[in-house]
């Protein structure tokens, strides 16, 4: 009880900062306070904030009138609860947090159908989920079978091939279709050599020697 | 006193020309003529103040200045060094060649390296803006070493998915041609996305 009242009071003044400093002088001044209070909704009904703020930032940045900056935001905040609501349609364990909000929301973005999404979160939990979805939307780019697909991402995780390397199952289908198989033949021939996989494309040692990092 | 001709002293002041000599005062007008340049050529003889003084010993310099005369003087060093020792010296100096900054860098572990490019022929500037950098467009500059017309830029950047687009010469907005992951930015354009990996193991 006293963690939870802990917790409540930790939460209170995050929920109320208000993102008008960051917006000033990068956003129209006259919608600033709009964003500000869609911002503020959102994260007193715990939806991810930092997206909208994103989406704010970007539409400002690339000299977007104020209107069209407050409609993206609000189509970006109806993403994120249509992501909500297909967790918990699909049966996920609360919490629903921002990162599994956010990553729904961001394969729902990318395309992904929500059935498919929905059969992923299903049989996936949710560290696993986000790479999951991400292969899904990459093969799905390359027009593949959302149901096929689903499949493979959902076979290679039960055959233990580690999260971190479900961007490679994807990543093999469409090298194998790019070498002139059919999809389904990809598909199939990815599937029956898993959970081996072909090794990852490493940065060469001086590709990262000279990597620097913003701001410095 | 010795007893010199008078036509030898004339000759000798230049009153008269040594040919109208008879012969064997010519020869005496001659070889006087030589001491006398012999004794013109000679040094002239320090006086014995100053011969005392060179045997007198100089002041010596002090420390400080003997240092400084030392450093600003050109001074031959001589190293004696075994032939491997030369070789490993040589190859360390090529490790610092290759590896400026003191070798590679240290990723974390929530970090991974993004790699930029763009072909941009004509161009003045290319920057990258995206969810990384709060879209800022002027903050992660693009270049074009080689003036080939391919900017590039290797950025270190959290683990997950990013959305970016670059900013060529300050104000127009192009999407990564080469980025293979796309979605609505819904402003009427296309965000690449990015999707950023720990590095492998």
């Amino acid at each position: 009880m006293k963690l939870l009242l802990l917790l409540a009071c930790a939460a209170l003044p995050l929920a109320a900062q208000s993102v008008r400093p960051r917006l000033e002088g990068r956003v129209p001044a006259d919608v600033i306070p709009l964003i500000d209070s869609i911002v503020q909704a959102a994260a007193a009904d715990s939806l991810p904030t930092e997206p909208l703020v994103q989406k704010a930032l970007e539409g400002g940045a690339k000299h977007v009138s104020g209107d069209r900056i407050v409609l993206a935001v609000r189509l970006r905040r109806d993403r994120l609860e249509a992501a909500r609501a297909l967790l918990v349609r699909a049966g996920d364990p609360p919490p629903v947090t921002p990162v599994k909000v956010t990553a729904v929301a961001t394969a729902l973005s990318r395309g992904v159908p929500a059935p498919t999404v929905e059969r992923v979160v299903a049989g996936l939990p949710a560290e696993p989920r986000a790479a999951a979805l991400q292969a899904l939307a990459d093969l799905l780019a390359h027009k593949f079978d959302p149901d096929s697909s689903a499949q493979l991402i959902l076979d290679a995780a039960r055959l233990g091939v580690p999260h971190g390397r479900f961007l490679d199952v994807a990543t093999a289908v469409i090298h194998e279709m790019q070498r002139g198989s059919t999809r389904e033949v990809a598909l199939a021939r990815v599937r029956a050599g898993l959970p081996s996989l072909p090794a990852p494309a490493r940065p060469a040692p001086k590709v990262v020697s000279n990597a620097k990092r913003p701001g410095v | 006193m010795t007893n010199i001709d008078p036509r030898v002293h004339e000759a000798l002041d230049g009153e008269r020309p040594l040919e109208s000599l008879p012969p064997d005062l010519r020869i005496e007008a001659e070889r006087l003529l030589e001491v006398a340049a012999l004794l013109a050529a000679a040094p002239a003889a320090a006086s014995v103040a100053t011969r005392v003084m060179a045997h007198l010993a100089a002041p010596r310099p002090s420390r400080l200045r003997r240092l400084l005369e030392w450093i600003a003087q050109p001074q031959a060093v001589t190293f004696h060094l075994r032939p491997v020792w030369s070789l490993a010296v040589a190859a360390a100096l090529a490790v610092l060649a290759l590896f400026p900054g003191g070798g590679p860098l240290e990723l974390g572990p929530e970090e991974g390296i993004a790699q930029f490019v763009l072909p941009a022929s004509g161009a003045h500037s290319v920057h990258v803006a995206g969810s990384f950098n709060d879209w800022r467009p002027g903050a992660i500059p693009l270049e074009d070493r080689d003036h080939d017309g391919v900017w590039r830029a290797t950025i270190v950047l959290p683990v997950g998915q990013h959305e970016y687009m670059f900013v060529v010469d300050g104000e127009r907005w192009v999407a990564d041609p080469n980025a293979g992951r796309y979605v609505d930015d819904d402003f009427g354009r296309e965000n690449a996305v990015l999707i950023v990996r720990p590095p492998s193991p």
